[in-house]
């Protein structure tokens, strides 16, 4: 499943399911659903367990549950899907039509470069926003040790 | 391509599901399905109306013609695991009566648990029955009314019995006297395949016949009395 092409699909579902939907409704603002879209599966919002391993190694347990929103539509003879967390039904059509439209030869270029580049943009500048925040209020912690 | 399925699943297939109950709670009465859903070409739409009502990840289905669109169609909706195996399935779908394997083929449940028996979901051309209207019996009375909740049988009148020789009677929990319904093209000892199995109750298989847009239950208390 690791082949280029999957691997690449990977990357842009997991972005869109991350971005920010205010973001991804103005992004995909100049991407009407072409006259084929046909919502196979409307979005509907239901609860995934979440599971862990302490450490990645010990015995599995369930963290708790989580809300998701999925979708799946069929346009331009492709079919998209989306899984999104939260119950946000419009971030996830639209991730699934960004799907749909992106294993699309004709619309792949576009698509990546008016939505799928500004996500990404955006995101990395989130994380880094996040990630200096968190080194500012860094603590080193030093032991001190009793000599006897 | 890909079809969708029930517009609004819950809603749908809940209402979906009261008229199955309904059917076989007033087994042989035709009943008209609420929703019928898109489907691919082998599958009728009130079979996929049952599949996508009954079905989902927790139970297996044996399709009698696995086509590839039916497959995937089903397991996107449904979610469902096909069975390889009748005797591995907890519910049947035969789309070509005519060539359906024997009733002793698929599960019966076990005299500890019945209910661990197979439901077969068998399309068929039409129903020709009037339980609830005096007159016309045998084939081609589909368009009846069979929402009606008529639960009077018709006091079996000369009408009926002069009908159709395909016309049955049927008597059983759920009927209040008799109830007739005529079946087109079923292998011809299904009926005796039935009769034999009716020996072993509660052991046994629940049957929903679907043609256009109406479905009637058969489940196994339901005797076919001979006439």
């Amino acid at each position: 499943m690791d082949t280029p092409p999957n691997l690449a699909r990977a990357q842009w579902m997991s972005l869109l399911a991350q971005a920010d939907p205010a973001e991804l409704v103005a992004a995909m603002d100049g991407f009407a659903p072409p006259a084929d879209t046909a919502w196979l599966r409307p979005a509907q919002t239901g609860l995934y367990m979440l599971r862990g391993r302490v450490g990645g190694t010990g015995p599995q347990f369930n963290f708790g549950e989580i809300t998701v929103t999925r979708c799946s539509v069929q346009a331009a003879g492709h079919i998209g899907h989306a899984w999104v967390r939260g119950s946000n039904a419009r971030h996830a059509e639209l991730a699934a039509l960004a799907d749909a439209l992106l294993q699309d030869d004709a619309q792949r270029v576009s698509v990546q470069r008016q939505v799928i580049e500004p996500l990404r943009h955006s995101l990395d500048q989130h994380r880094d926003k996040a990630s200096r925040k968190a080194a500012a209020s860094k603590v080193e912690f030093f032991t001190v040790v009793r000599g006897e | 391509m890909m079809l969708a399925a029930f517009a609004t699943t819950v809603f749908d297939s809940q209402r979906t599901f009261r008229e199955l109950l309904q059917a076989m709670a007033r087994p042989a009465a035709p009943r008209a399905l609420p929703i019928l859903p898109p489907s691919p070409a082998s599958i009728a739409p009130a079979a996929m109306a049952v599949l996508l009502t009954l079905c989902d990840a927790t139970t297996s289905v044996w399709l009698q013609q696995p086509q590839e669109d039916a497959v995937e169609h089903l397991r996107f909706h449904a979610g469902l695991r096909l069975a390889e195996r009748p005797q591995d399935a907890d519910f049947a779908l035969i789309t070509d009566p005519a060539s359906m394997p024997s009733l002793t083929s698929f599960a019966h449940g076990d005299i500890r648990y019945p209910d661990r028996s197979a439901s077969l979901i068998i399309q068929v051309a039409a129903f020709g029955s009037s339980p609830c209207v005096q007159g016309e019996v045998g084939r081609g009375s589909l368009a009846l009314a069979s929402t009606q909740d008529c639960t009077t049988p018709p006091q079996p009148s000369p009408v009926n019995k002069g009908g159709s020789s395909r016309a049955m009677h049927f008597a059983g929990p759920g009927i209040r006297e008799t109830e007739i319904l005529a079946i087109d093209r079923l292998p011809s000892d299904f009926w005796q395949q039935r009769a034999a199995m009716s020996v072993q109750l509660p052991l046994g298989v629940d049957l929903f016949f679907v043609a256009a847009q109406q479905v009637v239950a058969l489940p196994r208390t339901t005797r076919l009395l001979e006439s």
